[in-house]
């Protein structure tokens, strides 16, 4: 567009002038002189066309992008003259601008990024809240009276996310689902990919849906899957549970829920739900959403919520104590970004790592000033003879100012590229070595936005002072003979060593975080897990509903047992409702006999049924008295085992075998302790034990529907995933199997931030080690050189190859130990900003600080060498004569 | 016994401005009839004359527009804008106050005591 105008510009202003030369010529012919002089003539009189053309430009304002122009097609041709600089400062910026790139993008999807709803900002989510804090939506029939009821909200919806089973051509299958009131997508104002989304009319009769009875809608992406995209899904009848769904429409994935980076398959209408719970008034298994009505302030809206729910909980059967822990009052939190658990795990490694890859950023900065610093002084010359011949010292900076703009643009350019690799990367990381989380990463505006606006402050920040001080140039000393005499070199050293003590301080810092994460990763993998680190496979596995707690599954479940054992490969086996890093948790409460009365924070504990082998199989030490076994049934006399921390919290150092315990929520049953069992990681590698109940299966509180398998394996555990699940897939009853890992998978996922950090970490700082070796390298060589003359006069005058060597060496060591210096402070800082994520290390580990400091040193000494060597085969006689 | 005038800096702008008040021209239009009114005493240069006219274009105040001339050939021609009209005003009578004073002043003759 602008290009077409200029051209334009440009004919049109040639034939105005071609008219006027044409038309004099005419007036002089006429007049008697002969052609070819008038042409001549005419030319003359008119002047120099060019230049008056470019006045011309000049006052229609068009210089400056002339100008621009000329100052892109010299930056060009000096980078291509120098290869090797260009190629070394690009990939520089490139690094360092792919790497904030990528991070962003990872942010600002999982941190930053507004849902994919209408008007996100009006949405709220309505939780209970207590002395223990938020606590999720209310109950259902709470639900019903702050829907229809309160008038600050212009709509308001449920949902929870429930794993949901299907039959799929009569195959079980498990699916990621969630139960959504009917109006919970119209709430969020999103559309159907094809078919239509849930309605409220679907969602008026318990176990029926509405007027097109019981209908789903499905994910994109599990409809591409399943159903190879085709659209005559939509109609089709799916058997769910106990009755048959229709699918009638197909959503966009980010639009299931409100749920960021969480996947879903499946949205089916409430009131398809477990109607028990439905109705339950003191099941709090919800989540609430709620678009404010325009000009409603949210305290309001949460005072009016309030009301209602406190009305509701009039007659709660929760006790006084629970409720002031967690059922306290309504509060209103924005729901624009959706649920808060993504955020809250990642806040701080992502900002974290953003710090880290800023600091990698302004060391590619100072890497790329110290070259551009070099050249300069080498290109000084050229100045001087700019400046003399008229430049405006104002054009000289552009000039180089240009240069470090395109350098940066193409580094972005670069860097974008990297940057998409590196999303694919860290999008991968989070799909798989964390526990499935979808992250989308597209190329947004605000990435570019992004992208393009570090990229120009890198531009200015490491292009600035070498153009200031190119411009500077005294053309009269520019001229005098060679470089030792050039003015201002000696300060451009200066400003070179300072940028390289920099770049090494911020060396010192990168691999010094690096350090410590690495060592806090190291620490997490080495921790005692309670549990064997011999090859250990789980599964899942569950019947159909109607044999859920009957003692013909607890049969089968023994069947399983005696059949996988008998495979080769299998050590033991056994069974519990719930396996160490599982993510499952299941609470109850407990009375000690003879004791005191307790809170109800003290009297919850977790509880797992498990079949006798399970604690040999997984590896779990029974530490007093003993573990469970097959004559422990449902007919004889019930026992439990404590783990150490439920011991020690109950009983102190007191021995708890043959005390008496009752469960007393969710039913009571008495129970004599038999044994205690070594603490395991249950929830995560990093938490402090729980106290933990173990009973075993016969005997449970708990009617026993999904278990999960436990086998020790020879070998590699993995290898037996699949004939395991043939065979129990081969015994009658349907049985499905999900969750399929090893318990080293499981640790790894456990450990997914600490492992995402220290690899990051460490890229950085290995970057940033690179830069400052290639800046040290830099300014070495290029003092060499500059001292060539100084050094052929020392060996003249019977200096050593060694001193001459080691006079270089000290040159780059005390450099390094500057910046080591330097860089001390900032790593302390970075220590106690970076405490909470560290594992079993200080944030002052004194190892990880001195195996940075080597690691520089040591660099700083190989980068040394090439110069050194170079000071030191000198030949006294050459050096002498350069000058 | 050279007649021709050396132009004053600045007064070229307001010279075009003049000529071209007196009907659109093209460019060479406006030398042609530059020379006319100064009766060929004032020396122009002519391709000197595009940049001042593109930068009174710039400025608003002259506009241009593509037209046909005598000899059927495609040309730009230029005409007063109401800007143009108002500055040219202005700058006449800033003109001749300002002549005023030069000429007064070294129209004087030594006062005789």
């Amino acid at each position: 567009m602008k290009f077409f105008r200029r051209q334009r510009f440009e004919s049109e202003m040639d034939a105005e002038m071609r008219f006027h030369i044409d038309a004099f010529v005419e007036d002089l012919v006429r007049s008697g002189v002969e052609r070819g002089e008038a042409e001549r003539r005419a030319r003359v009189e008119f002047g120099a066309i060019e230049a008056k053309k470019d006045e011309c430009r000049q006052a229609w304002g068009l210089q400056w992008m002339d100008e621009l122009r000329a100052d892109l097609v010299f930056t060009l041709r000096t980078l291509r003259g120098a290869p090797g600089f260009a190629a070394v400062a690009i990939l520089s910026l490139a690094l360092g601008i792919g790497a904030n790139t990528a991070l962003f993008g990872v942010l600002d999807a999982l941190l930053l990024r507004m849902l994919p709803v209408r008007d996100p900002g009006q949405l709220v989510f309505v939780q209970t809240a207590g002395t223990r804090g938020m606590n999720g939506g209310p109950p259902y029939p709470c639900f019903e009276i702050l829907r229809d009821k309160a008038k600050s909200f212009a709509g308001m919806a449920a949902f929870s996310a429930s794993s949901m089973e299907i039959r799929l051509n009569g195959v079980r299958e498990q699916v990621r689902g969630l139960w959504a009131s009917g109006n919970f997508y119209e709430l969020l104002g999103v559309r159907p990919v094809i078919g239509r989304t849930l309605a409220a009319s679907d969602d008026q009769t318990v176990g029926k849906g509405g007027p097109d009875g019981p209908v789903a809608v499905i994910s994109r992406s599990y409809w591409e899957q399943r159903f190879g995209g085709d659209p005559a899904v939509i109609g089709r009848a799916v058997p769910m549970g106990e009755q048959t769904v229709t699918i009638v429409g197909v959503m966009p994935n980010e639009a299931m829920s409100v749920d960021p980076g969480r996947r879903f398959d499946m949205a089916a209408p409430m009131m398809l739900s477990d109607p028990v719970v439905l109705r339950q008034r003191g099941a709090w298994w919800l989540d609430i959403v709620a678009r404010l009505r325009p000009g409603v302030r949210q305290e309001q809206a949460a005072a009016e919520a309030n009301g209602l729910f406190q009305g509701f909980m009039g007659d709660s059967a929760d006790s006084a104590e629970m409720r002031k822990l967690h059922f306290d009052h309504i509060e209103l939190t924005a729901a624009g970004k959706g649920t808060d658990g993504l955020r809250t795990r990642f806040t701080t490694p992502l900002t974290a790592l953003m710090v880290l890859a800023g600091l990698a950023l302004v060391a590619a900065c100072a890497n790329v000033a110290s070259l551009l610093l070099a050249r300069a002084s080498a290109r000084q010359k050229e100045f001087a003879v700019r400046l003399a011949i008229g430049a405006a010292r104002g054009r000289l900076v552009r000039q180089a100012l240009t240069e470090s703009l395109v350098l940066a643009g193409a580094g972005a350019g670069l860097g974008i590229g990297i940057a998409v690799a590196a999303q694919n990367a860290l999008a991968g990381f989070f799909a798989t070595g964390g526990d499935g989380i979808k992250i989308d990463l597209p190329l947004n505006v605000r990435l570019l936005f992004f992208t393009v606006a570090i990229s120009a402050f890198t531009g200015l920040a490491f292009g600035l002072a070498p153009a200031l001080r190119a411009a500077n140039v005294n053309p009269a000393a520019g001229f005098q003979g060679g470089s030792r005499s050039v003015a201002g070199s000696r300060r451009g050293l200066r400003l070179g060593r300072v940028l390289v003590v920099l770049q090494v301080a911020l060396s010192m810092m990168l691999l010094c975080g690096a350090g410590l994460f690495v060592r806090s990763l190291r620490q997490l993998a080495a921790v005692d897990r309670g549990f064997t680190r011999e090859a250990t496979l789980t599964m899942e596995v569950s019947p159909e509903g109607r044999m859920y707690g009957t003692p013909e599954w607890l049969r089968q479940q023994t069947e399983i047992l005696e059949r996988v054992r008998r495979m080769p490969g299998v050590k033991s086996a056994g069974w519990a409702t719930m396996g160490p890093l599982s993510g499952r948790d299941r609470g109850v409460l407990i009375d000690i006999a003879g004791s005191a009365p307790r809170s109800i924070t003290d009297r919850s504990i977790h509880l797992v049924s498990v079949s006798p082998e399970y604690f040999d199989a997984m590896g779990m030490k029974v530490l007093v008295g003993r573990g469970f076994s097959q004559r422990d049934n449902a007919t004889s006399a019930k026992v439990a085992i404590l783990n150490e921390t439920a011991a020690r919290f109950y009983f102190g150092s007191a021995n708890p075998v043959g005390a008496k315990l009752r469960i007393t929520i969710p039913r009571g049953s008495e129970y004599e302790i038999a044994g205690v069992i070594k603490d395991v990681k249950h929830s995560s590698l990093r938490e402090e034990p729980g106290r933990f109940l173990y009973v075993p299966i016969p005997q449970s509180v708990d009617r026993i529907n999904r278990v999960a398998l436990a086998v020790r394996t020879a070998g590699d555990a993995g290898r037996l995933a699949a004939p395991i699940a043939r065979e129990i897939r081969g015994m009658p009853g349907a049985l499905l199997i999900t969750n399929v890992a090893t318990m080293e998978e499981l640790a790894q996922r456990s450990m997914s931030r600490e492992r995402l950090v220290a690899a990051l970490s460490t890229v950085f700082g290995l970057l940033a080690l690179v830069l400052a070796a290639t800046g040290l390298y830099g300014i070495l060589a290029y003092g060499v050189a500059r001292r060539t003359n100084e050094i052929g006069i020392r060996m003249a005058l019977g200096a050593s190859t060694r001193g001459v060597t080691w006079m270089v060496l000290r040159e780059a060591l005390l450099l390094a130990g500057a910046g080591i210096a330097v860089g001390i402070p900032a790593v302390v800082a970075i220590g106690s900003f970076s405490r909470a994520m560290l594992y079993g290390v200080s944030a002052f580990d004194g190892a990880a600080f001195a195996c940075a400091a080597v690691v520089l040193t040591v660099s700083a000494a190989l980068a040394a060498v090439t110069p050194a060597r170079r000071a030191s085969r000198l030949d006294p006689m050459t050096a002498l004569r350069t000058n | 016994m050279n007649s021709q005038v050396e132009l004053v800096q600045g007064t070229l702008d307001m010279l075009i401005l003049k000529a071209v008040s007196l009907g659109g021209l093209h460019g060479y239009g406006v030398l042609v009839r530059l020379e006319q009114l100064t009766g060929g005493k004032l020396q122009i240069q002519q391709g000197s004359l595009y940049p001042a006219l593109y930068r009174l274009e710039r400025q608003g105040l002259i506009t241009s527009e593509w037209g046909e001339s005598e000899n059927k050939r495609k040309a730009k021609f230029y005409s007063l804008s109401a800007a143009g009209r108002r500055k040219l005003k202005m700058e006449t009578e800033s003109w001749k106050r300002f002549s005023a004073v030069v000429a007064d002043v070294l129209g004087a003759v030594p006062e005789e005591s």
